[in-house]
């Protein structure tokens, strides 16, 4: 049960010293995937997308609901993802736990996770188990009853404390959305704010589920060694008959423009300066923008040689790290993210100063043509590297069949091949300006308990943390056969 | 000319032993082994679905051949191969990569250095020949080793800004003290300040030998093509390097040996545990069903059961037997509020109690056996999984007919096994703890926790 982390990927290289290659996914698939599936809305409104792929005898079964934090309300946030934890918990014919105990049985592996937009439950099994997966998926859907409400709402209080409130990072991050949102629901964390989950109750999480656990809101998408007909058969069976809730009602809030620079500091228990700045930006709906600040991103923050990692971390030495993040397939128009952590002694007024100028220059000179060149092939190779994970291919078609149509999938590449560097000129004058930007400035109050500030007492926070992923790897703790570090599914329960 | 290309090439095919793995009654694995001229060991595996390659070189060069008082020396030298080559400067060699949109990786863990690639087809061989030429020719300039020295301090004061980094590192010296085990890859901020482009130098010339080393490839490739453009591109680092010995055994006393670390946080990162196995330890299969009842399970294991289910106390919490080219640790790994440190140590030492006294339950056993089993082909799914298995089984000596042979090895574990494996290597009488907490408020008593010494086997 994780929460999408947009930062994730630079605090991620920031903790490890040994230098782990990160692919990012940059939310695209080869021309003509989507010809391959196929898809089928049932009756009761649940739709399917089936996809074969026998490079491996494996298979991998996802159910989406089309609910996230941003469905939530100010008072309650933090139920979405409570709810995903509570779906382990049992339901009218199985016991807490028991899901993940019989897929385990099975040779399978499960976990779910929750973002803003939507929550993901899935399960990557021997294909000749995947009807089991199905069948508790949708038993899971139909008859949700957890057991022991209080004690996962404490493991989710855990959760938070150790993903948030002891994570300087992620803290700041947290607080720069907050501060950028104000309309919004992107405004509150996708785990919620600590005072939030402590009042939920076991009604609450049960209402929530009649209203958004039901066929009309869930998306199964199924890829792997296995026949496409049979499969789509086996879902119409164990999906087809389940009855609807209320109509989940539609999230209706919109952002007003930003105005001015907003500033927000947080003093927290940390050894180095830090600060993140987001920038509202366009979604997949307005493409040609979107496109265009993708390249950016790439021509920013993409490989040792992008601009910001060549300028801060090689030539100036200023920073541990850079990361650039921005994500085109949110449901809502969302953020455009620059953070940098600081090496020993530098100050993060000169730092942010440097990123200044650099995106002054991205947006006064026009980028060489061999520089956009090597930010489109970094997209394309990104592409076919994350093809070779059956479940990153499910999750992307799952992602743009819930932005609408699952063919969208093919025309990423397409639409990033036809920004000019012009068009990068014009996102970058257009959004990455002051005006539109929030900035989070972290001030280390040094780690031990009697510093003053810091560890902020009963704040809030992320699945395993950065460092833990890298923790269990040094102790060995994964099981056979896999010996290097791999970037594994992400979010775990 | 051409008939004698072909006897050369068939010369070749008849020294690659080749083994078929059969990961599932319609898959199999193709492992095409063999040893080249350079003296590494070679295996493919062609999988032609993507347009893609991925190659990993594994040397004998990992942290535990760090000098004392140098301490992050091989993981500076790994780093330092990676900032270009004789003739390309740093920003040339990252330019070249980024435009192919490859990567290249050159880092090290506690037993070996990976030198690493994936690319597109089409980049195969450019992206071979630059990470051929950075371990090959490397540039090794004074200015690059200094600047990646003060990436590897920062980094490290980064680190420590996480608790469960600060415990990892306080468990590793408090179990293996100075032993090759006793410090994390990266090394110590103050030791790493100390080194020089020298050292990096003599390390790299005294451990980057292809004797020994394991080259493992799995992608679009055709081993007969592959095969002699490594053998060009790898010729100069012939050479062995010289063996380790294997370190004593950590010592065992009774009772618990406590670094409690204080930090302002809301959260005890706590690691607790004793010394474990090497990999090449017959008991490792044995040991590998125990601890997934235990703790290594998810949620089938008893811990995650006890302590995060009943008990609400953990967000995480596992167990881990790290079994390397020398006996690692057994740990138990959580965080939970600092109020409740105390209730969650007492849990977890009950459950170590429970599993050497009585007999796990023969749904216990038999969900382990399956899980282990049935989710093989699982982790055998991506290239890169392909590329660590390929590298595991040679360096750990497992064999090619090892995915054959391991359903057999877990399936022959019975409940009797598993409680005199748990006698055999958990400690509960004997433990190393360290919690990083806001100790005022975690109050640890560790005199409470410690058990009454058993009889051990």
């Amino acid at each position: 049960m994780d929460i999408t982390v947009r930062l994730r990927c630079i605090w991620l290289a920031v903790c490890a010293a040994s230098t782990l290659t990160i692919i990012l996914l940059s939310g695209s698939v080869r021309a003509g995937i989507s010809d391959n599936v196929k898809y089928k809305k049932l009756p009761n409104g649940l739709q399917a997308l089936v996809l074969e792929n026998h490079k491996a005898p494996v298979a991998t079964l996802n159910v989406f609901y089309r609910v996230g934090s941003r469905n939530e309300t100010f008072g309650e946030t933090g139920i979405s993802h409570l709810c995903e934890h509570l779906m382990f918990r049992g339901t009218k014919k199985y016991g807490p736990e028991e899901f993940s105990k019989i897929i385990a049985e099975n040779g399978g592996e499960d976990n779910a996770f929750t973002s803003a937009d939507y929550t993901d439950y899935f399960e990557i099994i021997n294909r000749e188990h995947l009807e089991v997966a199905f069948s508790l998926e949708a038993d899971r859907m139909a008859s949700f009853a957890p057991k022991g409400f209080d004690s996962e709402k404490a493991v989710v209080m855990e959760e938070r404390r150790l993903r948030t409130e002891d994570s300087p990072q992620e803290a700041l991050e947290e607080q720069v959305q907050a501060a950028a949102f104000t309309a919004h629901p992107y405004h509150w964390p996708v785990i919620g704010w600590m005072h939030d989950i402590q009042g939920l109750t076991l009604q609450d999480a049960l209402k929530y589920h009649a209203i958004y656990y039901s066929p009309q809101n869930a998306l199964v998408v199924a890829v792997g060694d296995f026949d496409a007909a049979k499969v789509m058969k086996q879902i119409e069976e164990l999906f087809g008959a389940l009855a609807n809730g209320p109509k989940p009602p539609p999230v209706t809030e919109v952002e007003p423009p930003q105005q001015g620079e907003r500033q927000v500091t947080l003093r927290h228990a940390a050894n180095l300066p830090a600060f993140a700045e987001a920038f509202h930006a366009p979604h997949y709906r307005n493409g040609s923008d979107a496109f265009a600040l993708e390249i950016a991103g790439e021509v920013l923050g993409d490989g040792k040689s992008s601009r910001l990692y060549k300028d801060l971390v090689i030539d100036k030495q200023m920073v541990v790290d850079v990361g650039v993040e921005y994500d085109m397939t949110s449901f809502d128009p969302s953020l455009f993210w620059i953070a940098a952590q600081m090496r020993p002694g530098v100050k993060a007024a000169d730092v942010m100063a440097e990123v200044d100028r650099q995106l002054d220059m991205l947006g006064n000179q026009s980028a060489a043509p061999e520089e956009l060149q090597k930010a489109k092939n970094l997209e394309e190779a990104a592409f076919v590297f994350g093809q070779d994970s059956i479940f990153r291919e499910a999750q992307l078609l799952g992602v743009y069949q819930m932005l609408g149509d699952y063919h969208l999938v093919d025309q990423y590449l397409g639409g990033v091949d036809k920004v000019t560097a012009a068009d990068v000129q014009r996102v970058i004058k257009r959004y990455l300006v002051k005006p539109n930007r929030t900035v989070g400035t972290l001030v280390p109050t040094g780690l031990l308990p009697h510093e003053a500030g810091g560890g902020a007492a009963g704040a809030v926070h992320h699945s395993l943390p950065p460092g833990a992923e890298r923790i269990l790897h040094a102790l060995g703790s994964k099981p056979e056969p896999v010996l290097m570090p791999m970037s594994s599914i992400e979010a775990p329960r | 000319m051409r008939r004698r290309l072909e006897k050369a090439a068939r010369a070749v095919l008849a020294a690659i032993s080749i083994v078929v793995l059969s990961v599932s009654a319609s898959h199999a694995l193709e492992i095409k082994r063999s040893k080249l001229g350079n003296g590494a060991v070679l295996l493919v595996s062609e999988q032609h679905q993507l347009p893609m390659v991925s190659i990993a070189i594994a040397f004998d060069a990992g942290s535990r051949r760090d000098p004392a008082g140098k301490e992050g020396l091989a993981e500076l030298t790994a780093a330092s191969l990676e900032q270009g080559t004789k003739q390309l400067n740093v920003a040339e060699f990252n330019q070249k990569i980024d435009f192919m949109g490859s990567s290249i990786s050159i880092s090290a863990d506690r037993d070996y250095v990976y030198a690493s690639m994936t690319s597109l087809k089409k980049y195969e061989n450019n992206t071979l020949h630059l990470l051929a030429q950075s371990l090959e020719g490397p540039g090794l300039r004074d200015s690059d080793i200094v600047r990646k020295r003060g990436d590897q301090v920062a980094a490290i004061k980064a680190s420590e800004e996480e608790p469960g980094y600060t415990a990892m590192v306080a468990f590793a010296k408090l179990l293996f003290g100075n032993g090759p085990y006793g410090h994390p890859t990266e090394g110590f901020a103050d030791t790493v300040a100390k080194l020089t482009p020298d050292d990096v130098r003599n390390f790299y010339h005294r451990f980057y030998r292809t004797g020994g080393a394991v080259i493992a490839v799995a992608g679009d490739v055709n081993l007969g093509t592959i095969r002699p453009r490594i053998e060009q591109e790898l010729a100069r680092l012939a050479g062995t390097v010289p063996a380790q010995a294997e370190p004593a055994a950590p010592r065992v006393a009774p009772g618990i040996h406590a670094d409690l670390v204080d930090r302002n946080v809301v959260q005890a990162n706590m690691i607790l545990g004793c010394g474990g196995i090497a990999r090449s330890n017959p008991d490792y299969y044995k040991v590998q069903v125990m601890n997934y009842i235990l703790g290594g399970g998810g949620f089938s294991s008893r811990l995650m059961k006890e302590v995060r289910s009943r008990a609400g106390l953990a967000y995480s919490i596992d167990s881990v037997f790290s079994a390397g080219k020398f006996p690692g640790a057994f740990a138990v790994v959580l965080q939970t509020k600092n109020q409740s440190a105390q209730e969650a140590l007492k849990l977890i030492i009950a459950q170590m109690q429970n599993i050497q006294n009585q007999p796990v339950s023969d749904s216990e056993l038999a969900s382990a056996r399956k899980y282990l089993i049935g989710s093989f082909p699982l982790r055998l799914d991506r290239q890169s999984q392909i590329v660590s298995f390929m590298l595991q089984v040679e360096l750990y000596g497992l064999g090619l007919d090892y995915a054959e042979r391991y359903p057999k090895l877990i399936g022959g574990v019975t409940k009797l096994d598993v409680q005199e494996t748990a006698q055999k290597y958990l400690r509960p009488d004997a433990l190393d703890l360290v919690a990083v907490a806001n100790q005022s408020v975690a109050k640890i008593n560790t005199a409470a926790l410690s058990p009454p010494a058993t009889a051990r086997r």
